[in-house]
């Protein structure tokens, strides 16, 4: 049986793993500039610039933040214990939302300022709601919840008055289209830092794992293990959430990869182990990729690429929750 | 754990494929979807046709040339057709009471001829402002000071109260104005039953095109009794349009990419008024491929594999010439390597939409992309003379 799980295991990995390069390559020449291998062999400056400055960084973004938004996924589940805690939980992706509005409202809609309008709200979200937990004199994990709520519902409404001030023929429409994601605008010198801190968020979670698994069974057991409960939650909440933070201050808000990618790994290797976590990131990634793939050329113009992953990833999940064993 | 995996990852897979497809024809509806829904916009001409064709539907012939002029006068003593009569001394005199059809289709009847007038759409203030009516005008829409045409030709417009904006309505506001009429733009067709309830006159319009800017100065040209005014403004566009017919006959249409308010990566389709704006210029839209009846986000490499010969930015662009010309994205653009971009005037009205003055936007253009056939100082000369026409000031262009 051990074997058999092992197997497994290694199976689907290597299936996901292969299917994440597929998608990256066939990524890498998909898109509206005619581009083929031949031109860039033939030293086309044009195509090889187009391919550089704008496809690959598009493809990179799409593989790096679909895993580092799986993994962060899987994460959130373990830490909060819920199957549908995800970013929101404590209040990422409004506050990001909020930033992002403010820096196109008060800077302008230029994607260096947005990004990182996006990225200062979506860390003084994760910071306000962590810091009230922590003063809290309850140090339960319900404490981050609630006050994620209250972070979460406070970033709202500074972004409803943000839009109420925006004119709606211009800031307005740059504030939706952001909440509604896209690659669109990615080019390769935005990428550089974001990946960076995504790297560096992802290094941490892999390096805490077996903690992030203690902190995800009961309170007082963890701490029985000897495991610095408040502590470790919050170093590990905060490196997840400078991994999402970081993916959507370039990308928009994503939706559903958090939360179908994690999901998705468990059921396909019924286990909850550090595979389930590399699975989550994998399928997260082929999940965004495909997602922008589809973005990008189904329709003459750019779609909103959270259509695509909510589309791709709902029915897949659906199949694996109904198939016979389902949720173990 | 007693099961068959190949069949299972067959299975997977099916779904997969099944979910793709689903994707690849589910998206793009969603999309538009969204994209309508969330961003709700001032601009006409840039309205979802969705929501046009939705209420022709619901209104039958609704906005026709013939209905909009409203000639069926109560006593019948109306025949003609207001918007033929090019010359002001033989203008129809409106007679009232007289039952007119709004852009929506409703029947409307005006008792006398209005006093006092509010106006929630800035087409239609600018366009009662080109019929002289300014100094009837009791309240107008909000954000009226960010556009400059007020200040230019009526500044004391800019005094009146607000009466809010398509987004939001101000009932009480408007009712405590005591209008003789009110127009509001026919994305507010939910406050009109209760605007009728306090007992108010209430014509709703929807100027997203050429053809229903005409309709509406029509319209209001009956409803203010000054249909002579009305035909010769109307005429008076047409010619300008058919005179830049006449000097880009059989001229190279060169492309043009329409770089839209919010964002440079966003443009205007086919279906959307600005469109027009470079057809009439003798231009050729890149973005013309586009259903989208909104503004729709491109890619850059969508723009490097158009590589338009000339970028215009749309009048109240967020963003510079200079900061396009910078992109270094876009370095081996045909118009930025020319130094082919350029943003539509915004100095007075923003002429890519339906405004009364809308024809400059084209003439503009038109010496922008042929200035051999229809150089800068005919645009200047023929600006100078509609402002100076229809809203009484010299301007500085």
């Amino acid at each position: 049986m051990d074997s058999y799980r092992r197997y497994k295991r290694t199976g689907w990995l290597a299936a996901a793993i292969l299917l994440v390069i597929g998608a990256f390559i066939l990524s890498l020449f998909l898109g509206k500039y005619p581009l083929g291998l031949a031109d860039l062999l033939a030293g086309d400056t044009q195509a090889g610039k187009v391919f550089f400055t704008l496809r690959l960084p598009r493809t990179i973004m799409a593989v790096a933040g679909g895993f580092g938004l799986g993994a962060a996924g899987w994460v959130y589940q373990m830490v909060f214990r819920n199957p549908l805690a995800a970013p929101d939980v404590v209040g990422v992706s409004s506050g990001a939302s909020a930033g992002a509005a403010a820096a196109i409202l008060f800077l302008s809609a230029a994607p260096a300022l947005v990004t990182a309008g996006a990225f200062i709200g979506g860390l003084l979200a994760v910071l306000l709601a962590l810091g009230l937990s922590a003063l809290a004199p309850g140090k339960g994990h319900g404490t981050i919840v609630l006050a994620g709520v209250a972070v979460h519902s406070l970033a709202q409404t500074v972004l409803m008055f943000l839009k109420l001030a925006a004119d709606p023929e211009k800031e307005l429409a740059s504030i939706e289209y952001w909440i509604m994601g896209s690659l669109n605008a990615v080019t390769l010198t935005k990428i550089g830092v974001p990946l960076l801190v995504c790297a560096a968020g992802l290094v941490v979670l892999f390096l805490l794992y077996r903690q992030i698994q203690i902190l995800s069974v009961e309170e007082g057991e963890a701490r029985l293990l000897g495991v610095s409960v408040g502590r470790m939650r919050l170093l590990v909440l905060l490196a997840a959430t400078l991994v999402v933070t970081a993916v959507v201050s370039v990308t928009g808000l994503i939706s559903f990869v958090g939360l179908l990618a994690p999901h998705t790994a468990r059921l396909l290797i019924r286990e909850n182990g550090k595979t389930a976590l590399w699975l989550g990131g994998l399928v997260g990634s082929i999940l965004l990729c495909g997602a922008d793939m589809l973005a990008r050329s189904v329709a003459a113009a750019e779609l909103p690429v959270s259509i695509f992953t909510s589309l791709l990833g709902a029915p897949f999940l659906i199949y694996l929750m109904m198939r016979r064993g389902g949720w173990e | 754990m007693k099961r068959k995996h190949a069949g299972s990852a067959l299975l997977l897979a099916a779904v997969l494929a099944l979910s793709l497809l689903l994707g690849a024809c589910g998206g793009k509806d969603g999309a538009d979807g969204a994209q309508k829904d969330t961003v709700e916009q001032d601009q006409p001409g840039t309205d979802a046709a969705g929501e046009k064709d939705a209420a022709l539907e619901e209104d039958g012939s609704a906005g026709t040339k013939k209905d909009a002029a409203g000639t069926e006068g109560e006593e019948g003593s109306q025949e003609e057709n207001p918007g033929d009569g090019s010359d002001p001394s033989a203008a129809p005199i409106t007679e009232y009471p007289i039952t007119v059809t709004d852009q929506l289709g409703r029947e409307v009847v005006i008792e006398k001829e209005p006093q006092t007038i509010v106006s929630g759409y800035y087409i239609s203030s600018s366009l009662l402002m080109a019929l002289g009516q300014q100094e009837k005008l009791v309240g107008i829409e909000a954000k009226a000071d960010k556009r400059p045409i007020y200040s230019l030709a009526a500044p004391k417009l800019l005094e009146l109260p607000s009466v809010g904006t398509a987004k939001e309505f101000d009932l009480e506001g408007c009712a405590a104005l005591a209008p003789d009429l009110v127009i509001v733009p026919a994305k507010l067709k939910e406050t009109i039953p209760a605007l009728e309830e306090l007992g108010l006159t209430v014509l709703a319009v929807k100027p997203e095109d050429r053809q229903l800017f005409t309709e509406l100065a029509q319209l209001l040209g009956v409803a203010t009794n000054t249909q002579g005014r009305a035909a010769a403004l109307i005429a008076n566009g047409e010619e300008e349009l058919a005179e830049l017919t006449r000097a880009l006959e059989g001229i190279e249409r060169p492309t043009v990419y329409l770089a839209g308010n919010s964002s440079f990566l966003s443009t205007a389709g086919e279906a959307m008024y600005q469109n027009s704006l470079i057809t009439q210029a003798g231009g050729t839209n890149v973005a013309a491929e586009l259903a989208d009846t909104y503004w729709a986000e491109i890619s850059y490499e969508q723009l490097l594999a158009w590589n338009p010969e000339y970028i215009i930015l749309a009048a109240e662009a967020d963003y510079t010439v200079e900061s396009v010309l910078a992109d270094e994205q876009l370095a081996e653009c045909a118009a930025v390597k020319n130094g082919h971009v350029y943003q539509i005037p915004g100095q007075i009205e923003a002429w890519d939409s339906p405004v009364p003055g809308s024809v400059m936007g084209s003439l503009w253009l038109t010496s922008v992309l042929h200035p051999e056939s229809y150089s800068p100082q005919q645009y200047q000369q023929a600006v100078t003379e509609f402002y100076e026409e229809y809203y009484g000031f010299v301007p500085e262009i």
